[in-house]
């Protein structure tokens, strides 16, 4: 039986849509915190996105974009328009109430990779 | 930047208009950032489809910008549904607070009052299902079938198209209007008339409560199509097409019952089609008895004067119709464009 379901998570893994589906899922919840990290100073959405392909985590533009919104409709963060530059760009910066979230996810999130380590560990 | 621009127009039609223009103009600053980074000086025709094809299609990237949920009507759908469920509500509100108004002024039984209540709870749900029904046709006739596959090619997107599209205050009135008389003739069809004096018998216009299903049946014609309007925000093909035929719909009901007003009337009174007009004098002297005849003389010049609007509207979509099919307004854009020299 065990063999069975060894077999069935080798299918899964094998299986391509499944496992871009489960990464997509893993991503999106890092993504928040990702995003928020890098926002202690403003950006504009194409810088960003630079930003963290540069750190190594590369992001569908698709996905930041509308997450950016969503995270200012929260009062996680801040926008404004700047025309200064060679077109209009809307940037953005944490607010006051997103950097104190920022303190607690990151808490969460080293408690949670600590205990993800752990258990990868004793695999 | 053409294919650019048509996209962020596409995605423009499914956003909530409260933050369309804001969430465009950033999509356009994003793209363009985004272009100018991997393409140094002129971009081409397919460096933009291969950006956005990596974007998406344009109903899927409107979608992001919403939470996600799984729906009975869709997002793409559900401001349009949020306006006419709003429109229907206002109305039977409205409708219903002026019969209880009239009701109580003729008869203070509250009693009565409380079947009024009860009876604005019942046609609320029943209307509001109504809704619920029609739309649920739209998301699974119209979205879910032309939902974008995966080979989505920006090339095919709709050309910008500000000339085409709807006058929204205009349609959301047909709609009020429409809502208005259905449901006055749904809900009660024997409680609107003439009362000649405070007590006495309702005494209601023969020629429309012998025609209710077939007028009902072109209010609910005309609903869907301006509902469909109202959602797709422009003037297509299918649209006019659809228009028209439910304005000539309208057109055969409402001759129908021109043909019966004149009918009544002239049996009646005795006299011909404009024969009341000489006599209308005396007879808003003789209130209370004519006042049915009045009142049916007035309902079918009412029925008359939305007889021609009728026509002048299906006409007018008539001759945009033929101008479209004609392909004169392409041709005639590009003449202008040219002169313009966006396109040398």
């Amino acid at each position: 039986m065990i063999y069975g379901i060894m077999c069935r998570m080798v299918n899964m893994i094998n299986s391509s849509d499944v496992y871009e589906k489960l990464v997509q899922e893993l991503r999106r919840g890092v993504l928040v915190l990702a995003t928020l990290s890098q926002l202690g100073e403003a950006k504009y959405g194409y810088s960003l996105i630079n930003e963290l392909a540069e750190q190594g985590l590369n992001i569908d533009q698709g996905t930041l974009y509308p997450l950016l919104r969503r995270l200012e409709a929260d009062g996680l963060l801040q926008s404004e328009w700047n025309t200064e530059g060679s077109r209009p760009r809307r940037y953005y910066v944490i607010s006051p109430s997103g950097a104190s979230l920022l303190q607690a996810l990151s808490d969460e999130w080293r408690g949670l990779a600590a205990v993800l380590n752990q258990l990868l560990s004793n695999e | 930047m053409e294919l650019i621009d048509r996209y962020v127009y596409a995605v423009g039609r499914y956003l909530p208009r409260k933050n369309r223009a804001d969430i465009q103009a950033e999509l356009r600053s994003l793209l363009s950032d985004t272009l100018e980074a991997r393409v140094p000086g002129e971009a081409g025709e397919e460096d933009e489809v291969a950006l956005l094809k990596e974007f998406g299609p344009p109903a899927k990237v409107a979608a992001s910008y919403r939470p996600e949920s799984q729906y009975l009507i869709g997002p793409e759908l559900f401001p349009t549904f949020r306006t006419v469920v709003g429109i229907a509500l206002l109305v039977m509100v409205v409708v219903y607070a002026v019969l209880l108004g009239l009701l109580l002024f003729t008869d203070p039984d509250p009693l009565k009052a409380l079947d009024v209540l009860s009876g604005f709870i019942g046609s609320a749900l029943s209307v509001l299902g109504t809704i619920v029904v029609i739309f649920y046709g739209l998301q699974y006739f119209d979205v879910r079938l032309a939902k974008p596959s995966q080979d989505w090619d920006p090339r095919e997107l709709p050309d910008v198209d500000v000339k085409n599209e709807i006058n929204r205050g205009g349609t959301i009135f047909d709609i009020v209007v429409e809502f208005v008389l259905l449901i006055a003739l749904l809900v009660f069809p024997t409680r609107i008339g003439v009362v000649v004096t405070p007590g006495t018998p309702v005494l209601t216009d023969p020629v429309i409560t012998s025609h209710i299903p077939l007028i009902v049946a072109a209010l609910i014609a005309g609903l869907v199509v301006n509902i469909i309007l109202l959602w797709r925000g422009r003037w297509q093909t299918g649209t006019r097409l659809a228009k028209i035929a439910s304005n000539l719909f309208s057109l055969v009901v409402l001759a129908v019952l021109i043909s019966g007003h004149a009918a009544w009337l002239s049996e009646t009174t005795g006299s011909g089609f404009f024969g009341l007009l000489s006599s209308l004098p005396e007879m808003l002297a003789s209130i209370p008895e004519q006042t049915l005849t009045i009142a049916m003389y007035f309902i079918q010049w009412g029925l008359i004067i939305a007889m021609i609007v009728t026509v002048i509207e299906t006409i007018e979509i008539g001759y945009r119709t033929f101008r479209q099919i004609m392909g004169w307004d392409s041709a005639l854009s590009q003449v202008a464009s040219q002169q313009a020299g966006h396109n040398p």
